[in-house]
């Protein structure tokens, strides 16, 4: 046991801050987000040579098969620059792929992904935003040797500039639950698809996408029919994990840059942050990160030992949901008038972590799903012991 | 990272909880609850745990330690702690006699220290305060071989039973503040010591084991020209305060103060999945939601810990604010966990020890009792908060 970060996982992370910090301020963060395509081509293609998109991929397709782990530092550093690249739908939906696409699939995308040349993105959430089986409604029919898919999901990030989206099913018409789902890898320009952008506080990319009759040929299919739900758990899982980074990553920042603030404020004749009242928020906004920080690392190393770590993934993602969100809702206190301000560059961490604490599961989703694994299962509890999610 | 304990760690663990099962029954507890330590089930308790190797793990060999990791003694101290048995440890005295004490101190302490024979009680607040501990007037005046002692000590627990008092005094009286300060280990029968007893609110009745804050008794410690050999002096002259506050970082990590925070947690979770007079709560979406929650708060208390555990067998980290901001975090989550229990259970929670209706022994009332003293003890939530800020955060100071 050492939960510190080891000399090799520091030196990812040194690197990743170390380029961002040269090639991302936050002036492109700015124009990104009036940009059509809302990431630009060049930086992407210089974090596909850096090898950050196959990271966790196998070798055989390009990738570097390295732990989940650090893709999830990687990412804390894309947060904590707030920057604009669409790095964690990709690299989730490829790590599905190779993990449970058919080999066709695989030697068809992942090489082009780590590349650079091929975007993917994930559709779980619906109309009913839930992160529960019981929220997917879209239904995927078979006829002959398509699906045919039908429905409407939200909250679909980067959908725009993806050339294929993983898209969770409902297979089986009678089933409501955790049976008859099924994942399907779907071209973005197929007919039937319409796209409506939704206009969120972090102004990336996100759209509603509805699905009106689309044909899916049937070698699209991820997993086996009607039996997906534990794949699309775990794109669940591994996506909010890696989301808690970012927040992590972004909330870092944006309570660093609070302190600084205080330290050179001048008010009442001091520096602001010799007010107690100052200083000892700041040391909160310091612990409240670091809780979010030890529980998110803590569910990267799980998901890494390849047991089930979706107790560990809600864990993180209601804390960070509430604490992040509590770091910059005070770093904004502390900026006073000037952090309301367009010109003044704070409001570009607090919106997107305002943002990403609503994606993916709330606060109350998430510790729905810790309270059944803590108590519709028979048997004692002991922290420190594993609680596995039902 | 690594968040999981090595395949020998986990098998300490596995003999540890085994020799628990065998070893501690409800007879031994009961003569400890009586007379602690020092009484026949105490001593013959002691000697096996002792001759497992189990006491001062982590303590150099040459000293009667094991010279094994913080590790190893941090999973021997939790699984004796759960069931309210204190091993290891020894507060925050003997890692400063050990880090800063002669040869000759070394040899006098600290084998006593591990066998039970020496025992120290803590000596640093004062009645005008103990978060402002650097304004401390006690004073140890040097006179030719000797100190002499005057002033008073207060919440020395332990020094009714204790062999010796670990002390902190102004050595320099035109000193100000931290300078000037010195660390004492001082024998309890020297003359001119005086020790009256304070009870606290917690124990009356006595609060049972494994509660939050279960001494009932703690004192004040009176010096009148109390004269003592210059060599009780640990370290150099004037230089205590840094000596002290290492010491106290110290003792601010490991089980017992974890277990502190986060046992009602483990409690009131099982009391809901099983009780029958909580089979209506156990659906209540309200009481799931608070549970889940104080749940994910005690797992950032474990890992805090967990994260001093991994700095102190570090080479190259030491503590800047960490170790501060657990002394935050922990015992703030003990009192949530303990007011969100009073309203999950209502007023069962308000029932003591020895009460008709009480709910595990009354522990949850007593617990309400007792959970806030750990934020006041060893450095307040203020001055840890002063600490994150300060030395973590290097805001600036208040004119």
């Amino acid at each position: 046991m050492d939960i510190l970060l080891n000399e090799e996982e520091q030196m990812v992370r040194d690197a990743a801050r170390g380029f961002l910090e040269s090639e991302c301020s936050p002036t492109l963060a700015r124009q990104m987000e009036e940009d059509e395509l809302g990431y630009p081509p060049a930086l992407w293609k210089q974090i596909a040579d850096l090898g950050w998109i196959g990271m966790s991929l196998p070798e055989e397709y390009g990738g570097q098969a390295l732990p989940l782990t650090y893709l999830g530092l990687v990412l804390e550093e894309v947060g904590r620059a707030v920057a604009p690249l669409p790095l964690l739908t990709t690299a989730v939906a490829a790590d599905i792929i190779a993990g449970h696409g058919p080999d066709e699939m695989k030697q068809a995308v992942l090489p082009k992904v780590v590349n650079g040349d091929h975007h993917l993105s994930f559709a779980f959430q619906e109309v009913d935003a839930r992160i529960e089986a019981e929220a997917i409604s879209t239904r995927a029919v078979v006829d002959g040797e398509h699906f045919v898919v039908t429905g409407v999901k939200m909250f679909v990030d980067n959908f725009t500039i993806s050339d294929q989206c993983l898209v969770v099913c409902r297979t089986n018409e009678g089933s409501t639950g955790r049976d008859g789902i099924s994942l399907l890898l779907v071209d973005r320009d197929s007919v039937g698809i319409t796209e409506t952008a939704l206009i969120s506080t972090a102004k990336d990319k996100q759209s509603k996408v509805v699905f009106d009759g689309v044909r899916v040929p049937r070698e699209n299919l991820v997993g086996t029919v009607d039996s997906g739900w534990p794949i699309a758990q775990e794109m669940l899982d591994k996506a909010t994990a890696l989301l808690c980074t970012q927040m992590v990553g972004a909330t870092r920042k944006d309570a660093e840059l609070a302190i600084e603030y205080s330290k050179s404020r001048f008010a009442f004749g001091r520096p602001i942050g010799s007010f107690q009242s100052i200083g000892h928020l700041c040391a909160d906004m310091t612990i409240w990160v670091d809780g979010a920080q030890l529980l998110t690392y803590e569910a990267l190393w799980a998901l890494d030992q390849g047991r089930p770590a979706s107790t560990e993934v809600s864990q993180a993602k209601a804390f960070s949901n509430d604490k992040c969100q509590a770091v910059v809702r005070s770093s904004q206190q502390i900026h006073g008038g000037i952090g309301f301000m367009m010109e003044f560059d704070i409001h570009l961490w607090y919106r997107r972590v305002a943002a990403w604490s609503m994606r993916l599961g709330t606060s109350f989703d998430h510790r729905a799903r810790v309270a059944r694994a803590l108590i519709d299962q028979p048997g004692n509890v002991r922290l420190g012991e594993p609680v596995i999610s039902v | 990272m690594e968040f999981a304990y090595t395949e020998t760690e986990e098998s300490l663990r596995r003999e540890v909880q085994a020799f628990i099962a065998s070893e501690i029954t409800p007879e031994v507890m009961s003569g400890l609850d009586d007379v602690g330590r020092s009484g026949p089930a105490g001593q013959e308790l002691y000697k096996k745990i002792g001759d497992r190797g189990w006491l001062a793990i982590s303590w150099p060999v040459e000293y009667g330690g094991q010279g094994g990791s913080r590790i190893d003694q941090y999973i021997v101290e939790e699984e004796f702690a759960r069931v309210g048995v204190a091993v290891g440890g020894a507060g925050s005295g003997a890692p400063v006699i050990l880090a800063a004490g002669t040869e000759e101190q070394k040899d006098r302490y600290i084998e006593g220290l591990i066998s039970g024979d020496i025992s120290l009680c803590l000596g640093f607040t004062e009645p005008q305060g103990g978060a402002d501990l650097a304004g401390l007037q006690c004073r140890a005046i040097r006179d030719g071989d000797e100190y002499v002692i005057n002033g008073q000590k207060m919440y020395t627990t332990g020094a009714d039973r204790a062999t010796h008092i670990y002390l902190m005094a102004r050595t320099d009286p035109e000193s100000k503040r931290h300078a000037g300060i010195s660390i004492f280990v001082i024998p309890m029968d020297t003359p001119g010591i005086t020790v009256r007893p304070l009870w606290t609110i917690q124990n009356n009745p006595q609060a049972p084991r494994g509660t939050t804050y279960g001494e009932n008794r703690t004192n004040e410690t009176f010096f009148e020209d109390v004269r003592v050999p210059a060599d009780c002096l640990i370290g150099e002259e004037n230089n205590g305060w840094y000596l002290g506050a290492m010491g106290l970082n110290l003792d601010r990590v490991g089980a017992s103060r974890y277990l502190m925070s986060v046992r009602r947690d483990e409690d009131i979770v099982n009391f809901v999945k099983s009780d029958e007079r909580a089979a209506h709560l156990k659906d209540d979406p309200a009481v799931r939601d608070r549970l889940a929650e104080l749940w994910i708060e005690a797992q950032v208390c474990r890992l805090m810990t967990m994260r001093s555990m991994s700095i102190v067998e570090s080479d190259d980290r030491d503590f800047t604010y960490e170790g501060s901001a657990e002394k935050v975090w922990a015992p703030e989550h003990g009192v949530r966990t303990t007011e969100t229990i009073a309203q999950i259970l209502g007023p069962y929670a308000q029932l003591l020890h020895g009460s008709e209706g009480a709910i595990e022994d009354g522990v949850f009332a007593h617990n309400m009792l007792g959970a806030f003293q750990s934020g006041i003890n060893h450095g307040s939530l203020q001055v840890m908060r002063d600490q994150v800020a300060r030395r973590g955060l290097g805001m600036p100071r208040g004119s």
